[in-house]
């Protein structure tokens, strides 16, 4: 069976610093990829890439047979991101109300967007939808707000959710919440999940593989 | 002083009984400043998206030019509409001189550039992960464009508004292009400048009375906005 990412050839320059340099990477489907490495070592880059936020500027994403490299249009990236979501250490939330927020992929999606798959992706992540979906973005705590992004992604039922640095700012409950519910979303439906962390305590027990960067290459 | 106290017994004594040629010039501005808002904010909004988001050879100077129309001075716009749309003009075959069809394509090249330079500078100061979230969710190119416009609201309406107070206040393009025209085209600032002239001082001032209630509810509108957009 082939990978779900394969990515070839990948070097990533910023003003003509060179920020990754990936000559082969893969992915399996279902798995749990951790990507560990010190800060400015290209794993927010590598992640942006596997978003298909960002295009390759030298080699090659193979992302479920369909490839994509710097001459690939736009319309083939929006396509691959329906498949895909990012979640960074600080989300955005729009300036909406939680079901909104959360409901937003659904409806962009030309989905049926029902206030039983909100309550039940907040309920996913800890947040008792009764209390929580028509509080506004603003009337949120930090650890609040992250586990609504994620409930925004949850309820996508993605092949693949990349998380950036997700727990580094929360209070020890919500860090916990968002590693249960992306645990379960990998159980539950076959995930994959990548996921950048200092935690490495976490990493070690749940992935499958450890992806490890040191300015831009690969370190083991 | 008693001249203009005067004045302002018999503006209201206009204003509340009624009188026909002062709310026939409350009516045209109403009206073709409610068609030039709407037009102006449906061309703008998403110029100044672009403007604001996209990069393209040439944008700095796009907004220079942008930035420059701000302060365009009104009786050149009358100018440069007058000479598109009189009979002799390019656009001569549309029939728009002296109507408020055409007072209000003056008043859009009056608006747009407030609009599009707002929007614009909101796009712009927007926060930067506001784009890689709605990509993310998987946001089209016109999902990207409804669900910015959407973040920046405030900031849109504030642009409205603004715009909305250039154009209702406006004397030149509607005296030139429109031809303040008895009954048909003499908006509030037109019948002002005519009535004053010819020492009816009770009309203007009455017809100035509405315009201050106007922009007094414009700038009621504008600090409500800006305190929603601090938040």
């Amino acid at each position: 069976m082939s990978p779900l990412y394969s990515l070839s050839g990948i070097r990533q320059r910023y003003a003509g610093r060179l920020a990754l340099d990936l000559p082969s990477l893969s992915i399996e489907e279902g798995s749990i990829v951790g990507v560990a490495g010190p800060n400015g070592s290209g794993k927010s880059t590598l992640m942006r890439m596997l978003a298909f936020l960002e295009m390759p500027q030298e080699g090659q994403i193979r992302f479920d047979g369909t490839s994509v490299d710097a001459s690939s249009g736009g319309s083939r990236a929006a396509m691959l991101r329906k498949h895909v979501t990012l979640l960074t250490q600080e989300p955005y939330l729009l300036r909406r109300t939680v079901a909104e927020n959360v409901g937003y992929g659904l409806a962009v999606r030309g989905q049926r967007n029902s206030a039983d798959a909100v309550r039940q992706a907040l309920a996913d992540v800890g947040l008792p939808a009764q209390e929580f979906m028509h509080r506004q973005w603003f009337e949120l705590s930090g650890g609040e707000a992250q586990r609504v992004a994620l409930a925004a992604r949850i309820i996508l039922r993605p092949k693949v959710l990349l998380m950036d640095e997700p727990t580094s700012s929360l209070d020890e409950e919500s860090a916990e919440r968002i590693r249960m519910a992306s645990m379960r979303m990998r159980d539950a439906h076959g995930t994959t999940l990548v996921i950048v962390s200092h935690d490495r305590e976490w990493l070690d027990s749940v992935t499958d593989t450890m992806v490890m960067l040191r300015n831009g290459h690969l370190a083991g | 002083m008693d001249f203009i106290l005067e004045g302002i017994y018999k503006a209201f004594l206009l204003l509340l009984g009624g009188h026909e040629e002062t709310w026939s010039a409350v009516y045209a501005t109403v009206a073709v400043s409610s068609i030039s808002i709407c037009a102006t904010v449906l061309l703008g909004a998403p110029l100044g998206f672009l403007l604001g988001y996209c990069s393209f050879p040439g944008r700095r100077a796009v907004r220079l030019v942008v930035d420059t129309l701000l302060s365009f001075p009104t009786v050149v716009i009358g100018l440069i509409v007058y000479g598109f749309i009189s009979r002799s003009g390019p656009l001569g075959e549309l029939g728009l001189l002296f109507t408020l069809q055409g007072i209000a394509v003056g008043q859009v090249m009056l608006g747009l550039p407030v609009v599009v330079a707002m929007v614009a500078n909101a796009v712009e100061n927007a926060d930067e992960r506001l784009e890689a979230t709605l990509l993310t969710l998987g946001a089209d190119s016109t999902q990207l464009l409804r669900a910015t416009l959407w973040e920046v609201r405030y900031h849109l309406m504030l642009a409205t508004v603004a715009a909305y107070g250039r154009i209702v206040s406006e004397v030149g393009i509607s005296m030139m292009v429109g031809g303040n025209i008895k009954w048909h085209t003499r908006t509030i600032t037109t019948a002002i400048a005519l009535e004053t002239g010819k020492g009816e001082f009770a009309m203007g001032v009455a017809l100035g009375l509405v315009l201050l209630i106007i922009a007094f509810g414009v700038n009621i509108s504008v600090s409500g906005l800006k305190r929603r957009v601090a938040k």
